[in-house]
């Protein structure tokens, strides 16, 4: 069921509703209800994989209270590394076990052996990394006593199942998440409003911007031995505005349907192409997987504490594993340690944090060097993505060639003047709503109704004159 | 929460207006065609005995209102330029769904592609998108997942960006559409830089697609269930003949089903004189090959 179908159109509102006239708000229902439409929604893909998601809620509730009822250290350990080495374990087989076969065989190869490896004919379970996640950091929170144990199963499995970010989160923690499912909710007209305009331009950000961007992209990165470097520079482009536009769109569909509920989700993207180093575009780009490689890997490696070269070594971990969690291909792992490389200077002149606030905080527009340092950020940024939609390094690297070479000079070929305007047009509104959770978020306060309900009706119609086809989310395969 | 549920009724309801007026634009797509063709067909306009379907290789070398003259049977042409067999299909079922069920099938094949992949050849979207007022072409595109089920209550979401381009589309000034539904080219407009290719092309059996052998499969069992005689035809090219994709289809066709290929032994068609580019002929080229065919099916009348 994707959030730009038809079923889910009318799976919202059912539940929607429900939710809200559940006798006396209770709490429980409330919550029981919710979990009973996350495990529908689940199951609408593939119900058989319901259960994997069960058994893994089950072990990390489990292992949560053992834990933290254990006597000894022993017994602390042994529950905490049961829920790692089985959560990690089932990530492992579901989404690696494939890519380290291949390697393996190729590896042997080298030496002149040829063997036959065994290999999983098995589809990926939708939404795995992100709730293996849920579930790591809950039981590495309560290991690492930060939080109390679960002792409710409804809302822990809650937690984990939530149906508006099971699939391609945000990466929420126990302690931001659980409370507020603990919480009595009652209905705030604002935060509903709020949380339908989110979703409206989450869905402008996938259906018209994305969608259609993935249309070019796509052609020019399956035939891009055809294609002049001009051409593949803009296929390029293309690819960044699709992922920005699909994945930050799934967010902010996320966050809204969220908000219906009167639940808040963290932030998962903030304007990271007005970025003016690459530094603050991570902060602003999947912000929840970021800090939450921040917070399990980075820091538990020693974070900033060892001295530059620890620096340096904990940066390169956290961006090779960043890049391996988003799939078993070597082109995720050389698209982080791209990243990692553009980070390395920030890091060595201490200036991986210079840039916190937004980009022309106070003004209209920026200044050229501010531009400047945008355009930069993000050319390097494309520069990176071609690794992250190449079929493998070896496209990549031709298609990179393919960029540097004498036909970049000439005029591209695909150069779609519909497409150009509207991604034009989207930039502009995220310019302007750049000081906002989201570019919409301060509507309410700046227009009447009249102008409001037109921009609406506006962006509606776009949503169905530029979307056809129910496409799916990029961030589904990871 | 009263108040939020009443504004939102509201907000659909306005919208739910809006969307209706949006009709307009999906009754003037289909007068901005110049090729009927497919509207004719779905309001039951081609009642014809014998019908000409297939690629570029049918619309612009098989004259329809020749063969008629020369057959004495009613002919039309419903070949779209860079249609694959499954559109072939698609047009075959929505003729019997809409008109009289013709007597003959003229099926004119593309050798070598007819069932390769070839990026030029393609499910024919663009020719039913015009015509998106009719519920059978939507509920067609939903069934293909190019239309999404929202396209069933709102009248927006049968639109497409050139929905809003008012340009007269779809027929060239050197292929202009005949009354009988064929697109002969003239013989002005032809290419003259093209040669005679006398080496034989190698035919990929492995890389056939097996949904494009089932479209073909069904396109013979819907023409036997109905009685309808099916003539599988093969034009030429501006190449030496390859009869693999003659083979391939005599291997799976049924019995009934005659099989016609051009005298591949006439020098003219080794003459640029017959021909509008290496895949095409033009319409001297089209006279010949037609007549050809007539004979073809008067012999198998």
């Amino acid at each position: 069921m994707l959030f730009n179908s038809l079923t889910f159109a009318l799976f919202l509102p059912v539940v929607f509703i429900f939710y809200w006239s559940v006798n006396k708000k209770s709490l429980k229902i409330q919550n029981i209800l919710l979990l009973g439409s996350s495990y529908f929604f689940y199951s609408c893909w593939d119900w058989r994989f319901l259960f994997l998601l069960i058994f893994s809620t089950l072990l990390d509730f489990f292992s949560g209270i053992q834990i933290e009822k254990a006597k000894s250290q022993y017994q602390k350990k042994f529950w905490f590394w049961l829920s790692i080495i089985v959560n990690l374990g089932f990530l492992g087989i579901f989404k690696y076990f494939n890519f380290f076969a291949e390697s393996l065989k190729d590896l042997i190869s080298i030496f002149g052996f040829q063997v036959n490896i065994w290999s999983l004919q098995v589809i990926l379970p939708i939404g795995i990394s992100f709730y293996t996640f849920h579930g790591l950091s809950y039981v590495i929170d309560i290991y690492k006593n930060r939080i109390k144990a679960e002792k409710n199963f409804i809302d822990y499995a809650l937690f984990v199942s939530y149906f508006p970010l099971l699939v391609a989160g945000p990466i929420e923690r126990a302690t931001h998440l659980l409370p507020q499912i603990k919480k009595k909710r009652n209905f705030n007209y604002e935060q509903a409003v709020d949380g339908l305009r989110q979703i409206l331009w989450g869905l402008f950000k996938k259906i018209v911007i994305a969608d259609n961007c993935a249309i070019q992209a796509n052609l020019i990165f399956n035939n891009s031995t055809e294609y002049s470097g001009s051409t593949l520079a803009i296929g390029a482009i293309f690819f960044a505005f699709q992922i920005y536009g699909d994945f930050s769109g799934y967010s902010d569909i996320a966050l809204g349907v969220s908000r219906l509920f009167g639940i808040e989700l963290l932030q998962n993207f903030s304007f990271p192409y007005f970025s003016r180093d690459i530094a603050e575009f991570w902060r602003r780009w999947h912000i929840s997987l970021s800090s939450w490689f921040k917070d399990y890997l980075y820091i538990p490696l020693g974070g900033s504490k060892g001295g530059r070269w620890g620096q340096v070594r904990n940066t390169f971990a956290v961006f090779l594993v960043s890049g391996f969690w988003h799939g078993a291909n070597w082109t995720f792992i050389i698209w982080g340690l791209l990243n990692a490389i553009y980070f390395l200077p920030l890091l060595l002149l201490n200036k991986n944090r210079s840039h916190i606030e937004i980009v022309a905080l106070e003004s209209k527009l920026p200044s050229i060097k501010e531009f400047v340092m945008m355009v930069t950020t993000f050319t390097f940024t494309v520069l990176a993505w071609i690794f992250f939609r190449a079929k493998n390094v070896k496209h990549a690297l031709q298609f990179i060639s393919g960029i540097f070479s004498k036909s970049f000079f000439s005029l591209p070929t695909e150069r779609p003047t519909y497409l150009i305007l509207l991604i034009l047009l989207f930039i502009v509104i995220e310019w302007l709503g750049r000081r906002n959770k989201y570019a919409l978020e301060k509507l309410e306060f700046q227009y009447n109704t009249f102008f409001r309900w037109s921009m609406y009706m506006i962006i509606i119609v776009f949503v169905f004159i530029f979307g056809a086809r129910e496409q799916e989310f990029i961030y589904f395969q990871f | 929460m009263k108040r939020f549920l009443l504004r939102v009724l509201l907000f659909s309801l306005v919208f739910f207006a809006l969307d209706k007026l949006f009709y307009i634009f999906l009754f003037i797509a289909p007068k901005l065609e110049e090729d009927h063709r497919l509207e004719l067909l779905l309001n039951g306009k081609i009642n014809k005995e014998l019908i000409v379907m297939g690629s570029s290789r049918g619309a612009y070398n098989i004259i329809a209102e020749q063969i008629e003259k020369e057959t004495g049977k009613t002919a039309y042409n419903i070949s779209y330029a860079g249609s694959n067999v499954q559109f072939h299909l698609f047009l075959l079922k929505t003729l019997l769904k809409f008109n009289n069920k013709p007597k003959t099938i003229v099926l004119s094949l593309d050798n070598p592609y007819e069932f390769l992949y070839v990026k030029t050849f393609d499910y024919r979207y663009d020719k039913m998108y015009p015509l998106e007022k009719y519920n059978y072409i939507n509920d067609e595109l939903i069934r293909l997942d190019d239309k999404s089920k929202f396209s069933k209550i709102f009248c927006l979401a049968r639109l497409n960006r050139n929905s809003f381009n008012f340009r007269k589309k779809g027929v060239t000034k050197e292929s202009p559409i005949l009354e009988c539904g064929s697109m002969p080219f003239s013989i002005e407009s032809g290419k003259n830089n093209f040669k005679f290719d006398d080496k034989k092309v190698r035919y990929p059996v492995k890389e056939e697609l097996k949904d494009k052998k089932k479209a073909f499969l069904e396109f013979q069992k819907i023409c036997k269930e109905n009685n309808i005689k099916l003539i599988y035809c093969l034009a030429p090219n501006f190449r030496v003949y390859n009869s693999t994709l003659e083979h391939r289809i005599k291997d799976i066709s049924l019995p009934e089903n005659r099989f016609f290929v051009y005298d591949t032994t006439d020098f003219r068609y080794k003459k640029i004189e017959y021909f509008h580019d290496e895949s095409h002929l033009n319409i001297r080229g089209a006279k010949l090959f037609t007549s050809e065919l007539s004979k073809f099916i008067n012999l198998n009348k």
